[in-house]
């Protein structure tokens, strides 16, 4: 016969046994002196200890008066909780309408700042959608404009650029449609033409841009500048062809007055 | 079993008991706090004794006890099984407290066990055994001489083992242990 272990007699007496593995040990104290006794034993010591050791500190310790009053007196100079709005009726729902809140603003800041709805800074065309277009005209019907300054482009035609410069959500006000090759100088109103400029560009802005296209349109009527040249040079590179006809780094805060035409 | 208070079952009398004396929510809480302390002051301060801490210290750990719980239910946090929260709180503070007074207590030094009341001649046998069945209990490891004192105040396995981070098997395996020794001490 296997008898019980201590643990098993103890979790026995517990009650802490798995009603399976009980009623085997129930069925063997039954038949088994030697386990019964020994779970008595058991009991026994729990008995001792528990009672003695119950004694002990309340005979020791003083009334609880004492401490009591120490309580209390701590208690009442607790500070008040700090409110939280959680412990309100309405608290999660209104942490949970903040949640939502916060997360709308959020969607709608991402929305706002994505990245084909920024507002991107253009200060040279891209070449690919706008390598620049003349109007096959010569020298001296583009000298006999009197107008130099830029047509207005067509409100639908503008659409059509911020679309292709993929900024159509873009604040229209942020930029000059602006011609490459300015029909100052014989440029075509065609959208292979036109780009946005950006007013924000700090350095080579549209106004540079405008200077430029002043010198540049004095040289060809000055007759120093081949028209063709001059509609090649702006349309391949604004900026370097400001830098070699102004002869500097960087744009001149006054430009230069244009010389004298030279007939 | 003299444990009226198992888990939270009598947390709502107590609540309704103190409601009619106070209409704060704070007195209220107040006196619910100060009802919980008059019923496990002797229990906490039993098992503290079994970190060797005197009697003033644990007194001392049971203000902390007690104020931590007034500002644990002021929060309204959790309220089940706060029977086990007191005696979980208190055994981290007695450690705490033990380790300011730096005390090495692993094999117990506590003060001697009182002698109860003269008794007739005819029990001082039982006593004298009951006597040794303390000792033998202080002198216990540490760890098995808190599930002991812990079972004692009538914590249920799976709660001691929650307190002092124990398995199931460790807490069967150190009471049965200690009740060994016990029975033991009892036979010579």
């Amino acid at each position: 016969m296997n008898h019980l272990s201590d643990r098993h007699l103890l979790l026995n007496l517990e009650g802490e046994l798995p009603p399976h593995e009980k009623k085997l040990a129930q069925a063997h104290l039954e038949a088994c002196w030697k386990c019964r006794a020994r779970s008595r034993e058991l009991e026994n010591a729990i008995a001792d200890f528990i009672t003695v050791q119950q004694q002990e500190l309340t005979a020791e310790a003083p009334p609880a008066a004492g401490p009591r009053a120490l309580l209390k007196a701590r208690l009442s100079q607790l500070p008040p909780a700090a409110p939280s709005l959680f412990r309100t009726r309405w608290g999660w729902p209104l942490a949970a309408a903040a949640c939502g809140l916060l997360v709308l603003g959020l969607v709608l800041v991402r929305t706002a700042l994505r990245p084909e709805d920024a507002t991107p800074l253009v200060s040279t065309p891209n070449a690919r959608l706008t390598p620049g277009a003349a109007l096959l005209e010569s020298r001296q019907a583009v000298c006999a404009q009197s107008s130099t300054n830029n047509k207005i482009v067509p409100v639908a035609l503008r659409k059509r650029v911020f679309e292709e410069y993929g900024i159509a959500r873009a604040k229209p006000q942020a930029y000059e449609v602006d011609y490459l090759v300015t029909p100052a100088l014989g440029g075509a109103d065609d959208i292979h033409n036109l780009w946005p400029h950006s007013y924000s560009a700090t350095v080579w802005n549209a106004q540079v841009k405008d200077a430029l296209e002043d010198r540049l349109r004095e040289m060809v009527c000055g007759g120093s500048l081949d028209l063709t040249e001059a509609q090649r040079e702006i349309a391949t590179n604004w900026i370097a062809a400001y830098k070699k006809y102004f002869h500097t780094d960087q744009p001149l805060s006054k430009p230069v007055t244009p010389q004298p035409a030279q007939q | 079993m003299p444990h009226p208070l198992s888990g939270s079952s009598a947390l709502p009398a107590l609540r309704s008991a103190a409601a009619s004396d106070t209409d704060h929510p704070r007195q209220r809480l107040e006196q619910e706090v100060v009802e919980l302390f008059d019923e496990f002051r002797l229990p906490l301060l039993r098992y503290l004794s079994s970190f060797g801490l005197s009697l003033a210290d644990g007194e001392e750990v049971l203000q902390e006890v007690f104020l931590s719980l007034f500002q644990h239910l002021q929060r309204g946090k959790s309220r089940e099984n706060l029977r086990g929260w007191l005696f979980r709180v208190a055994h981290n503070l007695g450690l705490k407290s033990r380790y300011r007074a730096g005390r090495d207590l692993e094999h117990g030094t506590a003060t001697p066990a009182i002698d109860p009341a003269p008794n007739p001649e005819d029990q001082m046998l039982t006593n004298q055994i009951r006597q040794r069945a303390l000792q033998v209990a202080k002198a216990l490891p540490e760890q098995d001489r808190r599930c002991l004192f812990l079972r004692a105040e009538g914590l249920r396995y799976r709660e001691i083992a929650g307190i002092l981070d124990m398995s199931l098997g460790a807490v069967s395996l150190s009471l049965t242990r200690s009740l060994a020794r016990i029975a033991r001490s009892a036979e010579r």
